[in-house]
Parts: C-alpha cells; structure tokens; sequence
C-alpha cells in the first residue's frame, strides 16, 4: 500500500500522453481545490476559475513533476500562487481567465460557465448534500463509522482498523458498501445524472 | 458493473491500493467513462460529506479543464528528450569504449618490451627504468660496484620481444581508425613518424606500460 500510489499511478499514464488519466485527478480533487482558493476569494464562481487555472498550469508543469512530494502537495503549491498571484492582478485590473477564444468549443463553454453561478445549481449543491447526509444517517452503524472516520476525519485504513477494532480488509469492504448506498441514493434522485457533468444543471 | 472492481476503485479513491493494482485500474479508469462517472460520484460525496461551504458539488471545473486540456499538445513530445540522449550516446559511448581499449592496448603492447632497444646504451636503459618505477622523486640510480642489481628489469624480459615495430603500431592504429577521433588518429601515427628510430624500424618500448621519452633518452647522450 503505498500512499500517493493512486495519484501517481495516474500522475504516470498523464506523463506518458493519457489526458483521461488526468481527467480522473482533476474529478478527484475538484473540490478540494475550490475550498482551498476560496480562502483568498470569496466568489465561488471566481474560485473555480481559479482552481481551473490552477489545475491547467499543473498539467502543463506535469512532464516536470517527480514524484518527490505527493501529487496534492504539489497541485496545493500551484494553487496557492495562483490565487495569490490571481488576488494581486485583480486589484489591479478585471482578471480575464479566458480560453483561446479561437477556440469555438471553448469560447462556447465559457457561456455555459455561467450556468453554475445560478441560483439552481446553488440549489442542487444543497440538494445533493442533503441527500447524501440521509444516506448517511440510514447506513447501519458500522458503515457510517467507517466512512465518516474516513472522509470527515481522514483516517487511514488501518487507523480506522485500529479504532473499529476490526481487519483492514473489513474497513475497506465498510468503506465501499457504505459508498454504493449513499450513491445508490444519489442516482436514484438524480436518474443516472450525476457523475455525468455534461448532463448535470 | 463488477463488484470487485468498484471495490478496488474505492480503495484507490482513499489511496488504500497497491501500487500494481493502481497502474492497471489506473488505466481502466482513464478511459472508462462509467468507472470515471463512479470516481467523480466517490468525490462528490467525500465533499458533501465534509460539508465543504461555498463549494459547489455540481462544479464544472473538472469539464472545463478537460475540454482546456484536450487542445493541449501531447506529453509525449515533451517527454521524448529523457529518452533522445541514449539514441546518440549509445554508439558514441560504443566508439568511446573502443578507441579507449584500442589506446590502452596500444600502451600495454608498448608496456610489454624492455625499456630500451638492443641498440640502447645499459645507462639509458637504467634512467628509463627508473622513471618509470619512481617517477618524480627518486634519483637515478648510479650503478653499484657489483653491477648485478643496477637495474630494476630483470635481463630475461630484457631479451623477450624487445621491440614492437613501428609499423605494426601503425597498422593497428589505421585498422583500429574507425572506433577512434581523427585528431587522435593523427597525433598517434605523427608520433609514431617523430619516434622511429631510422634505420632500426622500431620504437623503444619501457616494461611497465608508461610513457616512454625515447627521443629525450636519444638526445642525451649522457
């Protein structure tokens, strides 16, 4: 079990020309990212923007990377400067995150980048955490241990183990089964929607 | 959808998989949309679960990057240069090892002949001997009254293959040209010129492999 050998695995196919393994790190850390930026900006809209940018430069510096430090230690650097350096250049001017507007499908995603900043996708967002937080509340016992140790504190496997007193074999079964049912919930809600972004909004 | 591969994708989403399974679901996951669908709902619940306030789970930000980053060139351009030194430093690296078992044979050839022709003159002999052995400190040895140890190379060795001929030398050396530089090449066959000693057709060789001074060894006529 070697930590960071998830993103690195994925970090490795990016160095080699697979764009979709990138995909998957950007899918994983989105989140994250956003809530890190939004530290120095307020406007959910601009922090995505910004968390955008940072995971562009990330991929442009990718073939650079080693692998001394973990791939979100490295990403969480990028985007710090990015939201500093995006903070300073906004007191100055209008920042302009714009994709090569030669570029028709970009330029015409950039209409769409509007759609998130609606009051429906800020209803969504909540709808969605209301969901999953039933889901959670309907897990048996030891599912609901077991992936709140994990997501909320962030436990290892075998930290959860050693506090479950249990196999880690078991935690990650727990783990898993306990993600099929909130995400069982969220499909059922959202009819196979979710996780299909082009199809979300 | 296989259970157990959903398993593993939810121990790699933690970083709780081995690294040889991660390469191989690693490669699924890049081009299975339906796992990627399922990694991407793995996350938005880890941040619903986290509460994270003001971030919005339904954010674009992973398409938008994806759409950025499909127009980006390939890495694999960028990744050519690691591997593009190996493709010319293998035969150059190939000559190099040649050239350099083609001098120090050379060397060894001349290290293996007494350190003088049968022409040369025991005291120079001596001094050349001595060079070799003691290069810079010690003096060279005056000959004891006994004469039996004045000098370091036994008279066997003396006798045996005294000389390596010039021309053979050179032989080697034009045989040997393609694995050595030119500029190399031609300082060794011009001091293979400025080194014959005429009428003799041979170069004086020393028993340890150094360098031998046989044009100062001629000059000094001692």
């Amino acid at each position: 079990m070697g930590a960071d050998a998830s993103d690195l695995s994925l970090v490795r196919r990016v160095q080699r020309g697979d764009k979709g393994a990138f995909d998957a790190l950007v899918l994983k850390y989105q989140h994250k990212l956003v809530k890190l930026v939004m530290r120095y900006v307020r406007n959910p809209a601009e922090a995505e923007d910004i968390a955008q940018e940072a995971f562009i430069k990330a991929y442009r510096a990718l073939p650079q990377f080693r692998g001394d430090s973990a791939f979100y230690t490295w990403l969480y650097r990028i985007a710090i400067n990015t939201a500093k350096n995006a903070v300073v250049s906004r007191d100055r001017s209008p920042i302009e995150y714009s994709i090569d507007r030669s570029n028709e499908e970009s330029y015409e995603m950039q209409g769409r980048m509007k759609d998130s900043e609606t009051p429906e996708a800020l209803v969504l967002t909540d709808e969605i955490r209301s969901i999953v937080n039933a889901a959670i509340d309907a897990l048996p016992e030891d599912l609901r241990t077991a992936i709140v140790l994990r997501e909320l504190e962030g436990l290892s496997y075998e930290e959860i183990a050693a506090a479950m007193d249990c196999p880690v074999g078991t935690v990650r079964s727990r783990i898993f089964r306990a993600r099929e049912a909130i995400d069982r919930r969220l499909r059922e809600v959202f009819e196979g929607g979710l996780g299909r972004t082009e199809e979300l909004g | 959808m296989n259970e157990e591969l959903d398993s593993q994708l939810s121990a790699m989403f933690d970083d709780e998989l081995a690294s040889g399974e991660c390469e191989l679901l690693a490669r699924r996951l890049s081009r299975d949309a339906d796992l990627k669908a399922r990694w991407e709902r793995y996350a938005v619940i880890a941040a619903a679960i986290r509460a994270e306030r003001g971030v919005r789970l339904n954010a674009r930000v992973a398409r938008r990057v994806s759409v950025i980053v499909g127009s980006e060139p390939e890495f694999a351009g960028l990744a050519a240069p690691r591997r593009a030194p190996r493709r010319w430093a293998r035969p150059a690296a190939g000559a190099a090892v040649a050239a350099g078992v083609a001098a120090v044979s050379i060397l060894w050839l001349r290290g293996q002949a007494p350190p003088t022709t049968v022409s040369v003159a025991p005291p120079l002999a001596a001094v050349a001997t001595v060079r070799v052995t003691t290069p810079a400190v010690a003096p060279a040895p005056s000959p004891r009254p006994g004469g039996s140890d004045s000098y370091v190379v036994p008279p066997a060795a003396r006798g045996a293959a005294a000389v390596v001929p010039a021309t053979e030398l050179a032989n080697y050396v034009v045989a040997h040209s393609m694995f050595s530089p030119p500029m190399a090449r031609r300082n060794l066959l011009s001091s293979f010129m400025t080194s014959e000693p005429g009428e003799a057709g041979a170069i004086p060789v020393s028993t340890n492999g150094a360098q031998d001074p046989p044009r100062d060894a001629q000059s000094n006529p001692q």
